[in-house]
């Protein structure tokens, strides 16, 4: 454990600690006139004492403390290898405690969940949608590198990377049974469904709309009951109809043309790669309105033939769902060979604050109390 | 509460005033010889012993006229008796400026206070054994001088005087007090209430003494003086001669206090080889202190 201060420079404040000797000390210029009638047998002192004096010590050490506390706390210590060495152990929520203790034969070990916060297995953690292999590294880059690590994980991992964890360290991965508890609110993707209202006379746009709605549709799956998506590729004002249709939760697909007054801010879904919107949408009450920005021509728009439309355009209307995330846990052990990272020292600032605090208190205590006699 | 002094009533403590019963005023010189009051007396005045008929002259009590004796010779005489108590005392009050310092311990209360008190004192023991007491206030600008008297009124004029005593000044030289030779007769009973660091007064008092006056003096000295407690820087200052010395308190205190010591020692050798009765007042004593010591039972005890 090795004290060190980030900001060394700051122990110039430490002049400071002159101040409060120079108010303490004690003012042996000032010659008080005495009236003594008995001058005749007082005899002046060959040399007077030249020694340098204080007045009141108590108060002028805990003011002296004080200022060098300050110029501390200015100097920011931290303080190394603070850290236990004792093994960790991280439980994944989901895992039975007692069946783990018994699975580990170390009897000394700190025993947390592996949750956000990391709290101590006698707590009961959080439901949260954190993800586990995020948690294992943000344990492994703040524990010290001669920790041994071990990690009870239930058969089944949610919420797993796309691709193994790689750790700096040898993490002992036990897989005992049980099972993850469930995510918090899991939305399961719904077929997409778009129903486009075109003028009298047939719009041009339609049928890239159509070809993308097809597109959508895998060929057994039956058509969606419950239309959410609605394309209106009429120009000119948009009816109160269809607005209030869009405020009460429907998305609304508009042509270039239309003209919707009440939406002013928009923002880009789809851009094309020179970087201009194509698809610009904004909130409209619990809905959605959306709008091309080019009129539905391949001359204007040549995405429109692209293979890429049905995809860019499903995802403008709804955002794309989660890649798959659950892996059996004993394939998912972590690899060695990833970066390690110095642990943090520990910030010593708020204990230092706290006896700064306890030190100005004692000062104005002394300070103030009765029993002094003159106030330097 | 006023500080003493200020009022013309006040220089006795009533406490001090409540011991001064058991004292008495007393006088070496009169002891032995018989008499009628405390002490003898060959002087005329109003009494119960008979001395001798003299002619009325204006200005003398009605009451005192031997009204039998003008019936038979038709003209006025008034009876004189021996005077009872004729012992005069005379308080010498030293009024130079180094009478006015004071302790700092204690405002307000500087020796010049104390000597008013004491001498306020032994104005009560004197007008309550029917002696006469005078004053006299010693300062070079002029020796103020309250003849002796008895009585009430007597009293109250000496009180009035002291009232008004300030302290400033140096001790008179001897050409200015020939008035105490005028005045100050054989026998009398001399007290000098004075710091005793002036070399006159010490010279004043041995030659009274030889001359045949009762001299007592009460030293008055400050607490400072004694423990000298003085810490740290100090500028010290002679109120009469106006030197002035710098100095740690501290360091010169040993010396001060050896040396001062040493001083009070000789004049104590001095005052007691001249027959001066002498005591030494310290201002944070009580105020009958002194008097006791003066005036208490052990030498009282030769008057029984």
């Amino acid at each position: 454990m090795s004290l060190a201060f980030l900001i060394p420079a700051a122990f110039a404040a430490l002049a400071a600690l002159l101040l409060p000797l120079l108010i303490h000390l004690a003012r042996r210029s000032e010659q008080r006139p005495t009236q003594f009638a008995a001058l005749r047998w007082l005899r002046q002192k060959a040399k007077p004492r030249h020694r340098i004096r204080f007045d009141e010590w108590p108060l002028l050490i805990v003011r002296l403390l004080l200022v060098a506390l300050m110029a501390l706390l200015l100097a920011r210590p931290v303080l190394h290898g603070g850290e236990s060495h004792t093994p960790y152990v991280a439980v994944a929520p989901g895992v039975d405690v007692a069946k783990a203790r018994a699975a580990l034969a170390q009897t000394q070990a700190r025993w947390h969940w592996l949750a956000p916060g990391f709290p101590q297995i006698d707590a009961t953690p959080e439901a949260a949608n954190a993800s586990l292999p995020s948690l294992l590294r943000e344990l492994d880059s703040n524990l010290p590198e001669d920790v041994t690590l071990t990690v009870f994980v239930p058969e089944r991992l949610d919420h797993a990377d796309g691709r193994r964890i790689v750790l700096s360290r040898k993490v002992d991965w036990r897989v005992v049974p049980g099972v993850m508890p469930a995510e918090v609110a899991q939305t399961t993707p719904s077929p997409l469904a778009l129903d486009i209202h075109e003028p009298a006379k047939p719009a041009p746009g339609a049928r890239y709309l159509r070809a993308a709605l097809r597109a959508w549709q895998s060929p057994g799956q039956p058509a969606p009951g419950s239309v959410k998506h609605f394309a209106w590729l009429e120009a000119g004002e948009v009816p109160a109809q269809v607005r209030e249709y869009a405020r009460n939760g429907l998305t609304l697909l508009l042509d270039v043309d239309a003209k919707f007054p009440e939406v002013s801010a928009w923002t880009p879904l789809w851009r094309d790669e020179a970087g201009s919107a194509l698809i610009e949408g904004a909130a409209y009450g619990r809905g959605r309105v959306l709008r091309f920005t080019r009129a539905l021509t391949p001359q204007a728009m040549p995405q429109l033939l692209d293979a890429t439309f049905p995809q860019y355009l499903r995802d403008a209307l709804e955002p794309p769902a989660a890649a798959p995330s659950r892996v059996p846990s004993a394939e998912h052990a972590p690899l060695t060979g990833g970066p390690t990272f110095p642990i943090a020292p520990r910030d010593l600032q708020p204990w230092l604050a706290l006896l700064i605090a306890l030190a100005f208190l004692l000062e104005r205590w002394f300070a103030t109390s009765s029993r002094r006699a003159v106030a330097p | 509460m006023n500080a003493p002094g200020t009022r013309i009533a006040d220089f006795i403590p009533p406490a001090v005033r409540a011991r001064l019963k058991d004292l008495r005023l007393t006088s070496r010189r009169a002891v032995g010889l018989q008499g009628l009051g405390l002490h003898h007396s060959r002087s005329r005045g109003a009494g119960l012993e008979f001395a001798q008929y003299r002619a009325y002259e204006p200005g003398d009590e009605l009451r005192q006229i031997d009204w039998k004796l003008y019936a038979r010779s038709d003209r006025f005489f008034v009876r004189e008796a021996e005077r009872e108590s004729p012992l005069a005392a005379w308080l010498l009050i030293d009024a130079s400026a180094s009478m006015a310092q004071e302790d700092k311990a204690r405002p307000g209360w500087s020796r010049l206070s104390a000597a008013k008190g004491l001498a306020a004192c032994i104005a009560e023991l004197a007008l309550r054994q029917g002696d006469r007491f005078g004053l006299v206030a010693l300062r070079d600008d002029g020796v103020r001088l309250l003849a002796p008297g008895a009585g009430l009124r007597q009293r109250d004029r000496f009180l009035l005087e002291l009232h008004g005593l300030e302290a400033r000044g140096q001790w008179p030289s001897p050409e200015k007090l020939r008035p105490l030779w005028e005045r100050i007769g054989a026998g009398d009973l001399v007290v000098l209430l004075s710091d005793g660091f002036d070399d006159g007064s010490v010279d004043v008092m041995t030659r009274l003494a030889a001359a045949r006056r009762e001299v007592l003096t009460v030293r008055i000295l400050t607490a400072e003086e004694r423990d000298f407690p003085f810490n740290g820087g100090h500028r010290f200052h002679d109120p009469e001669t106006g030197e002035e010395l710098l100095g740690d308190g501290a360091a010169m205190r040993a010396e001060f206090l050896a040396r001062f010591t040493q001083a009070r020692r000789e004049l104590d050798a001095r005052l007691d080889a001249s027959g001066i009765r002498h005591a030494e007042y310290v201002l944070d004593q009580p105020l009958d202190l002194p008097l006791r010591r003066l005036f208490g039972a052990r030498d009282a005890a030769e008057y029984a």
